[in-house]
């Protein structure tokens, strides 16, 4: 288990330091001179050379791309991550300013997800081929497929046509104001929430299915017992294994639902913050951002492998 | 002998299916997975339309009548018009076409990829394995939406640059599926037996590792189709899509959906149920098929 | 006993019944009386869709950073709210220039706090000038090639500022108003030019209160303001959202009483037909206008003919009619805004290539011009836009139409607004482009220098000596009626020649509720932001 953990560990390094080699080569690939944005503004201001050869020293553009990236990977042993080129003010600071919205936003769709996806998959699983297990798969494919801001659009629509009513413009965390958190939160929770809740529906039924056609499985109907003591007990227990894992995986999936629903509800959060940080060219930012996200990806998937590892001894051994 | 008569039966059986025609397994596949078959009839319905938008669409998609903006659905405009005056029914009908070249373009070259890399690295193993894998990690860190934004906005917007930016995604995934599928077939005793047999390695990757890899890449496909889709409308939206005057399902809800959805409620509706039925027609599909060729999820006895 | 506390009662009574008749005389009296008085208190509660890069307007362009930081300063003067485009003081009381046109002499208001209490003395707006005209190294000034006639700045006394110039210039004093250039105290801009990119210390109506990045900005009453009995608000506090549906739902839902910059027509129908009479929308032209620039140094759009078909293909009026409703570009006009005081008569504009009424007559002559130049089978051509649907977008989608119509077929490539800048001004990599002009009033330096050698507002590249010289001979010129006739000269020059193809001007809609008082809204988003004199009728 030692062995395989750190193995695991060791390899997250490299991981990370292509993520962070891409992005920073992309990020300069990218046609669009920040320098050039940040002075000319939304019209066409007069800039002249001087100037822009100026900003170039300033933001440390001048200097050779490797060189670049390595004063910023030195930054980032030390959390420090530079500062944005758009606003001058260190990237961190505005990166914590967000992060709350989006965490929060992440947390309750994962769980208005899962409180929806278990019961409705173990029913799907329980029941299939019936007309239950089919309702449920038409009304699960039918959230995947329809897109997410074309449901928070049309969700605001309504609200505002026919109640007149249009949420909070800034965050307040739950426990400053827990009302005006509620009706800032709710409708992006649900636009994010239902597309996760129907992946995951999807993927508890069929792994549960899987589960179900084990022998051990069948030697428990044999055995005679209870159909909700074998489903519950037995097979949800071995297919939560897979769930957790998807959860994990589609964590990736969730953080671009937040960019699109950040978007679509002008919520201010990490999300719409890269969308924003990449047409202003904020390298040091969308980087950081990026970084963070792979990051925070690479140590779910790590752990959900070492869960894995843990109930399951064949896979050390790979 | 109570033995053998269940291996009689047995085989009479196998011979038997064989020999259904294409037609009567058709009929089978409806009869046994009606929303399989659902899901099949929408793709179709998407691809003819796609196919003969030029004979059954009423109007050019691109023409805007000035004297006919914002009309209601009617005997004249079926769906509607648009700001500009552009019939909206027109402009779905060509609009299956981008979405489906969208779709099939990209699934299939990024799943093909990435199956291409997924089998290279199971069969080489050693330090290749390690390396592609690593690529793919690497690839796989980045959130799909993210990614695919950002070569986006290098390349610019235009349908084949969102294409690319689709698929480029989609690869690592690909890759990592079919890799672990050719993995446990590559142990496969019967396998290891052929190549120490002296078997070149051409030939045990076209006739045993690629039949046991076709199931899941036909899976990923259909899944990767119906994302496909949802994500250039996505990209459409944030406006990294296609360009104006194009008839993109995607770009056609960005921008004028929110605005003039109350004056012109079905100028954001129509294309909207456009994406999601198309998506919804190859989840469906795509579900009964994984039901199909998954073996573990095929029902025994 | 008993009849002293009788007595008692029908005292309390009388008392009770006296207060009441004059509580209700009092009440009636003030009802009748806030309909004309200004009424004090209450936050002023507005949406914006961006924020600003930094917060130092002599730094930034855009009116993300001027809205949220023009109430916290004063400005040496600055444009009449109620009397566009007259200039009056700020923090100058009177002026006067000298004969030759060579000395401009400002006093200065004594008695002017900045917030952290010290005095605004003229030293602090030579400071300020000597920043934005002669920026230290590495400080940015954007509109610093406004003021090269100016040699220097004195203040030879704390009351009196005197700027000398090289050559008399028309615009100085209509560029002195800009509500851009606000005064900044010496101290501060001595210690770090960079200061106010960051901290706000002013001397306007409100004190900096709070600004949280991507959410909110918040400003507070001042006090001690020099114009006594104003701010009337208690307060401000903007909402950042960068979607339109979005702002436009908080107008609706009553989260925001006023959008200052443009809510598109749909939008504004919308609110009309819920909110009614609660609502006030203020129409107003606007100094700006959406265009195309044409690369003059690459084939074929080196050749004027093709120039000339391409703008005769453009149905402008017709653009009018179907845009207006969509974006708000409206008025046809040559380069100075139809209905301002430089605008060419429509008269000498219909003969212009481009803003004929006869369209027949128009495309034919296109397809005419083109097959001369040499292609007689129509025309691939790339249009790069801007990745912003209003107005940029719908107006590309009119003028393919259009050019469709002369046989000239458009690739349309929106670029995201960091490459659309970058192609467009940095490196003249397109063949057509959308090119705006927006202005904070109609100054003619400031938009005719897009069509002078060697600017970098000048996209097309393109060089014309004849423009050049009317464009400096305007510049100099006092007298408004020949300065008029240099300007029309100089549009006809290069209309002509189709060296840039206006498109249309805009209009622009400013919503707000009525509650909201005694705001006008002047043709653009970037002056008469000081919410000095603006008051909430109910909070």
């Amino acid at each position: 288990m030692a062995t395989y953990l750190t193995k695991r560990v060791l390899l997250i390094v490299p991981t990370l330091l292509g993520v962070a080699a891409v992005v920073f080569v992309i990020m300069r690939v990218i046609p669009g001179d920040v320098a050039l944005l940040i002075l000319g503004g939304d019209s066409a201001g007069q800039i002249d050379k001087a100037q822009l050869a100026a900003m170039h020293r300033q933001l440390g553009l001048d200097q050779p791309m490797l060189q670049q990236f390595g004063t910023w990977l030195w930054g980032v042993l030390r959390f420090d991550f530079g500062t944005s080129l758009w606003t001058g003010r260190p990237v961190v600071e505005e990166l914590i300013g967000r992060l709350p919205l989006s965490l929060e936003l992440a947390v309750l769709a994962t769980i208005v997800s899962v409180l929806l996806a278990i019961p409705f998959g173990v029913l799907a699983a329980a029941r299939q081929d019936t007309w239950v297990d089919y309702l449920i798969r038409v009304i699960s494919i039918g959230g995947l497929a329809i897109p997410s801001f074309w449901v928070g659009i049309l969700i605001i629509l309504l609200l505002v046509i026919c109640f007149g009513w249009g949420p909070p413009l800034e965050y307040t965390a739950p426990w400053v104001n827990p009302w005006a958190n509620f009706q800032q939160m709710v409708w992006p929770v649900v636009t994010v929430g239902y597309r996760y809740a129907a992946v995951t529906t999807r993927m508890t039924r069929s792994t549960l299915l899987e589960v179900m056609r084990d022998d051990y499985i069948r030697t428990a109907w044999a055995k005679g017992l209870a159909e909700r003591t074998v489903v519950i007990r037995h097979a949800l227990k071995n297919a939560m294994l897979p769930v957790i894992t998807l959860v994990g995986t589609e964590f990736a999936f969730l953080i671009g639902g937040l960019v699109v629903t950040e978007t679509v509800f002008t919520l201010n959060g990490v999300g719409r913050f890269v969308v924003d940080a990449v047409a202003h060219r904020d390298y040091p930012v969308v980087q950081a951002l990026v970084f963070l996200i792979a990051l925070t990806f690479v140590v779910v998937n790590l752990l959900i492998d070492l869960t894995y590892a843990w109930f399951d001894p064949r896979i050390r051994y790979r | 002998m109570s033995i053998q008569f269940p291996l009689e039966q047995t085989a009479v059986a196998v011979r038997e299916e064989t020999r259904l025609s294409f037609g009567e397994e058709v009929l089978k596949f409806a009869r046994t997975k009606p929303l399989g078959a659902g899901g099949a009839l929408i793709i179709l319905a998407m691809i003819f339309v796609a196919i003969f938008a030029k004979t059954l669409a009423p109007y050019d998609p691109y023409w805007g009548d000035y004297a006919a903006q914002f009309v209601r659905p009617g005997a004249e405009h079926w769906f509607g018009t648009d700001e500009f005056g552009r019939d909206i029914l027109s402009r779905i009908m060509y609009g299956a076409r981008i979405a489906l070249f969208v779709g099939f373009v990209a699934s299939f070259a990024g799943c093909t990829l990435g199956a291409l890399l997924g089998v290279i690295s199971a069969y080489a193993g050693g330090k290749v394995d390690l390396l592609l894998e690593r690529l793919m990690d690497i690839l796989l860190a980045f959130p799909l939406l993210i990614l695919a934004l950002a070569i986006a906005s290098i390349l610019g917007p235009a349908v084949h640059n969102v294409v690319i930016a689709i698929a480029i995604p989609i690869i690592p995934r690909a890759a990592r599926v079919v890799r672990a599928a050719a993995l446990s077939v590559k142990e496969n005793p019967y396998v290891e037996a052929a190549s120490s047999l002296g078997a070149s390695w051409h030939r045990v990757i076209l006739q045993h590792i690629l039949p046991n890899v076709m199931a899941p890449y036909m899976i990923m496909l259909t899944a990767q189709l119906g994302s496909a889709i949802l994500t250039e409308a996505a990209l459409s939206y944030l406006g990294l899509g296609a360009a104006e005057p194009t008839p993109s399902w995607g770009l056609m809800l960005s921008g004028s959906a929110s605005s003039y959805a109350e004056k012109a409620p079905w100028i954001a509706l129509f294309p909207g149920i456009a994406i999601s039925l198309g998506v919804f027609g190859f989840n469906l599909f795509g579900d009964s098929l994984r039901d199909i060729l998954d073996p573990k999820l095929r029902r025994k006895g | 006993m008993a009849t002293r506390i009788r007595r008692h009662q029908t005292l309390c009574t009388v008392v009770v019944l006296a207060l009441l008749v004059g509580a209700a005389i009092a009440t009636t009296f003030s009802a009748g009386q806030a309909a004309d008085t200004p009424r004090r208190g209450g936050v002023l509660l507005a949406v914006i869709g961006a924020d600003p890069p930094s917060l130092d307007p002599h730094q930034e362009s855009t009116f993300a950073n001027i809205e949220l930081v023009a109430p916290l300063y004063s400005t040496l003067l600055q444009l009449d709210p109620y009397h566009y485009p007259k200039v009056i003081g700020d923090v100058a009381t009177e002026w006067n220039i000298a004969p030759d046109g060579l000395t401009y002499t400002f006093k200065i208001r004594q008695g002017i706090r900045f917030h952290d209490g010290s005095a605004l003395t003229a030293a602090d707006v030579k400071a300020t000038y000597d920043k934005i005209i002669f920026p230290p190294q590495g400080v940015r000034s954007v509109r610093k090639n406004a003021y090269t006639a100016v040699e220097r700045v004195e203040a030879p006394d704390p009351g009196t500022v005197v700027f000398k110039l090289k050559f008399p210039s028309a615009s100085l004093l209509d560029n002195l108003a800009s509500p851009w250039n606000v005064i900044y105290p010496k101290k501060y801009l001595d210690k770090d030019p960079n200061y106010f990119k960051t901290n706000v210390v002013g001397s306007g109506p409100f004190k900096f209160k709070n600004y949280t990045r991507g959410s909110t900005f918040e400003g507070e009453r001042n006090p001690d303001y020099f114009i006594k009995d104003r701010p009337y608000l208690d307060g401000y506090k903007f909402f950042i959202s960068p979607e339109t549906s979005v702002r436009a739902a908080a107008i609706r839902s009553g989260r925001a009483y006023i959008e200052f910059r443009n809510l598109p027509g749909a939008e504004v129908e919308s609110i009309r037909k819920q909110l009614g009479d609660k609502i006030a929308v203020q129409e107003t032209p606007m100094t700006g206008q959406w265009g195309i620039a044409v690369n003059n140094t690459v084939k074929p759009f080196n050749d004027v003919r093709v120039r000339k078909a391409l703008t005769l293909g453009i149905d402008r009026y017709t653009m009018s009619k179907v845009l207006y409703p969509l974006t708000g570009l409206k008025f046809v006009g040559a380069l100075m805004r139809p209905g301002s005081d430089w605008a060419m008569p429509e008269a000498d504009l219909e003969k212009l290539p481009g803003f004929g009424r006869d369209m027949e007559k128009n495309r034919a002559e296109a397809r005419r011009l083109l097959a001369e130049a040499g292609y007689p089978n129509g025309l691939k051509v790339v249009l790069k836009n801007r990745n912003v649907k209003l107005p940029y977008q719908d107006f590309a989608v009119f003028l393919i139409q259009d050019w469709r119509k002369i046989g000239v077929e458009v690739e349309h490539r929106p670029l995201e607004t960091a490459a659309w800048f970058s192609d467009g001004q940095n490196t003249g990599n397109f063949e057509l482009i959308v090119a705006p002009a927006v202005e904070f009033m109609d100054e003619p330096d400031q938009f005719l220098g897009h069509y002078a050698s060697g600017s970098t507002q000048n996209w097309g590249r393109f060089s014309d000596p004849r423009v050049d010289d009317l464009f400096s001979r305007q510049a100099r010129t006092l007298d408004p009626t020949e300065r008029k006739r240099l300007i029309n000269e100089m549009e006809k020059i290069v209309l002509e020649n189709a060296y840039y193809m206006p498109g249309l001007w805009w209009s622009r809609n400013l919503v707000h509720w009525t509650k909201v008082k005694n705001y006008v809204a002047p043709p653009n988003h970037y002056t008469n932001q000081k919410l000095q004199d603006v008051w909430l009728s109910e909070d």
